[in-house]
């Protein structure tokens, strides 16, 4: 419908309604404006969201997933407001996120803690599990097989059964991306992923990513410091420096941009495009 | 994927070989085992363990069964859950006066005067409000967090004991006789005596407490609550209500103390108001943290060992509350797991490993 005016950029205006778009957000906390009328659009794929330390990045993923209040602006999910609805109907509505810092239950397994992600798909209630139901029971057998799967595509169906405590940070971070995903969102954001995270762990993280996002056609938002990581996996990128976005494009246009050289890059970084990093 | 079809992963944990491979079912068939043999204990006379040589052993007993039904909903409160709500001493009364003035007869004196309900009415009744109770504080309670939690719930139990103590010509209706404390009508199971009617009684709701306690924590109220002790904010992204489940808890916890308090009263037949004070907290902390703080065994182990040592000491009421005083500084400091956890850093010890090491290479020179 919309052929005649098609935009210049491509394939991504083809999608009539971005998946999540926040437009106009302002947050202040007191005085201090840590977003400053914020637009963004993204589209199913994978988008980076980089910028130097307290640009706001997290401040955004937080006005999304319900922790922070906006003064000013909207956030639309497939087209929907979503900042009346609590964080637990944004998770219903499909909106997925991990933190910087893993936050697991660490004297539970890895499987438990990833079966959390599952809390809202069970259809049997607490007083099921109480009579023993055979339904709920295969419910459950139902979602430890799912899990399962998630587990082990980021490598961890080895470490199921451990205690979450007993892993290292690298490790708790994927179970943490696992936990997001098997919740079946439509998007998800990932708060610095990467970070802390050895080499393997990397390109398990990123392997697993990718399968995911093709079979599902996920819309995934990065936060992450690691530009080797960033400008191999987002087709877009988009930068925020005090509160603004100071650029947005392919991670050529953006590395070369003078504006978030002088803001965030520094000189001497290029885009490594033809690798991925491992 | 085609790997991961040829060999699937185990969903619930592997098996370790041997007599381990069936502990956790062990443990449980155990515990059911030894509780469903614990009716004999009064009829076959075997009370001694429990006595201090004025045959109250029975009672005593019946009184383990009370802390531990209390132990277990308070387990699920403050082990689980993580919710630090001290309001269980008045929950405890208000299902030991519940029960005590719902079932009494109307026409009785003071000390006993009641609303002639039956027993088996008023104490599923007393239970469901207490439950209901506990819910409506949690409310408020549930956005606040460790001491203002204890100080705004710990003023609920006291409130609660306050109510109790009103005269008579504050408010008539009350009838729980004021400071001067409440005869208790025994409920009789048909065929045995006073004592061994409440020792059945206790044992029953202890029973109860424990299956739905074993079920739901071993499945997903059990992570779920403990989600919300552990990662308490980051629930939002995982679609946990963390206020809803603190109801929850709540809840349950409200249930099982007034549950016990009804059963405490049947096996003490007298109730005075200044027993609920901050004292039974402070019993229902040392059953609780002596016992393992958010293990599964805890509540019951903890109870076994406080009546056990309460009795003991009897004689020297003085005494009870240093060693009780001793007895927790040496939980947190040597057993900050508490005494469910005892095998397991046991197993885990520096001297354990070692003896197994040296049995290992014994038997890998033997021929």
């Amino acid at each position: 419908m919309s052929a005649v005016e098609a935009s210049p950029s491509g394939a991504n205006s083809a999608d009539a309604v971005a998946s999540l778009a926040v437009d106009g957000l302002q947050v202040a906390f007191g005085g201090n404006h840590v977003l400053r009328g914020v637009d963004l659009q993204f589209t199913p794929g994978f988008n980076g969201l980089i910028g130097p330390n307290g640009a706001g990045k997290t401040t955004v993923f937080n006005v999304v997933s319900g922790y922070v209040r906006a003064s000013e602006g909207a956030v639309r999910l497939h087209g929907e407001d979503v900042l009346k609805l609590s964080r637990t109907r944004r998770v219903r509505a499909g909106i997925g996120r991990t933190f910087q810092a893993p936050r697991l239950i660490l004297d539970a397994t890895v499987m438990e803690n990833t079966l959390l992600g599952r809390h809202n798909l069970f259809r049997w209630g607490h007083f099921a599990e109480l009579l023993l139901l055979p339904q709920q029971r295969r419910e459950e057998t139902e979602a430890r097989q799912i899990c399962m799967d998630m587990l082990e595509r980021f490598g961890l169906a080895e470490a199921a059964h451990e205690e979450a405590g007993a892993l290292s940070l690298g490790s708790q971070k994927l179970v943490e991306v696992a936990r997001a995903l098997v919740a079946s969102p439509t998007v998800v954001l990932l708060d610095e992923p990467a970070a802390g995270l050895g080499a393997g762990d990397v390109t398990v993280l990123l392997r697993g990513l990718r399968q995911i996002q093709a079979e599902r056609d996920l819309c995934v938002i990065i936060i992450e410091h690691d530009l080797q990581l960033v400008t191999s996996l987002c087709p877009k990128i988009s930068v925020l420096h005090f509160g603004e976005i100071i650029s947005e494009g392919s991670p050529e246009h953006v590395t070369s941009d003078p504006v978030v050289i002088g803001a965030y890059l520094g000189h001497g970084f290029e885009v490594d495009s033809g690798e991925e990093p491992s | 994927m085609t790997a991961a079809a040829a060999s699937p992963r185990p969903l619930y944990p592997p098996k370790p070989p041997g007599v381990r491979r069936y502990r956790e079912q062990l443990t449980t068939l155990g515990v059911f085992v030894f509780l469903a043999f614990l009716p004999w204990i009064p009829i076959l006379g075997w009370t001694d363990i429990f006595d201090s040589g004025n045959n109250f052993g029975r009672g005593n007993l019946a009184f383990v069964f009370a802390y531990g039904a209390a132990a277990v909903g308070f387990n699920l409160l403050v082990g689980y859950s993580g919710t630090l709500g001290l309001a269980v001493a008045g929950l405890f009364a208000l299902g030991a006066y519940g029960t005590a003035v719902l079932s009494a007869p109307s026409d009785a004196r003071e000390a006993l005067a009641g609303y002639d309900w039956p027993f088996l009415l008023a104490l599923p009744v007393v239970c469901i409000a207490a439950a209901i109770i506990g819910v409506l504080v949690g409310f408020p309670a549930a956005r606040l967090k460790g001491f203002f939690l204890a100080i705004a719930t710990l003023a609920l139990g006291e409130l609660i004991v306050t109510i109790i103590r009103l005269d008579d010509d504050v408010w008539s209706g009350l009838k729980t006789n004021g400071g001067t404390g409440k005869q208790v009508p025994q409920f009789l199971i048909p065929g045995l005596d006073r004592i061994l009617s409440a020792y059945m009684l206790s044992l029953g709701a202890l029973v109860l407490m424990m299956l739905a306690y074993i079920v739901l924590t071993n499945r997903r109220l059990g992570r779920t609550l403990k989600a919300v002790r552990d990662i308490d904010i980051a629930t939002g992204p995982l679609g946990i209500s963390s206020t809803y489940y603190k109801l929850v808890a709540f809840g349950l916890s409200a249930f099982a103390a007034a549950l016990a308090g009804a059963m405490w009263a049947q096996n003490s037949s007298f109730a005075n108001p200044s027993t609920f004070r901050t004292r039974l907290l402070v019993f229902l902390l040392v059953v609780l943290i002596v016992g393992g703080l958010g293990r599964k065994w805890g509540p019951l182990i903890g109870a076994v060992f406080f009546v056990f040592l309460r009795q003991k000491l009897q004689d020297t009421q003085k005494l009870l509350f240093l060693i009780l005083g001793i007895a927790l500084i040496l939980a947190v400091l040597v057993l900050p797991n508490g005494i469910a956890m005892l095998p397991k850093q046991v197993r885990d010890s520096r001297w354990v490993k070692d003896l197994q090491r040296r049995l290992e290479s014994l038997s890998d020179f033997s021929p």
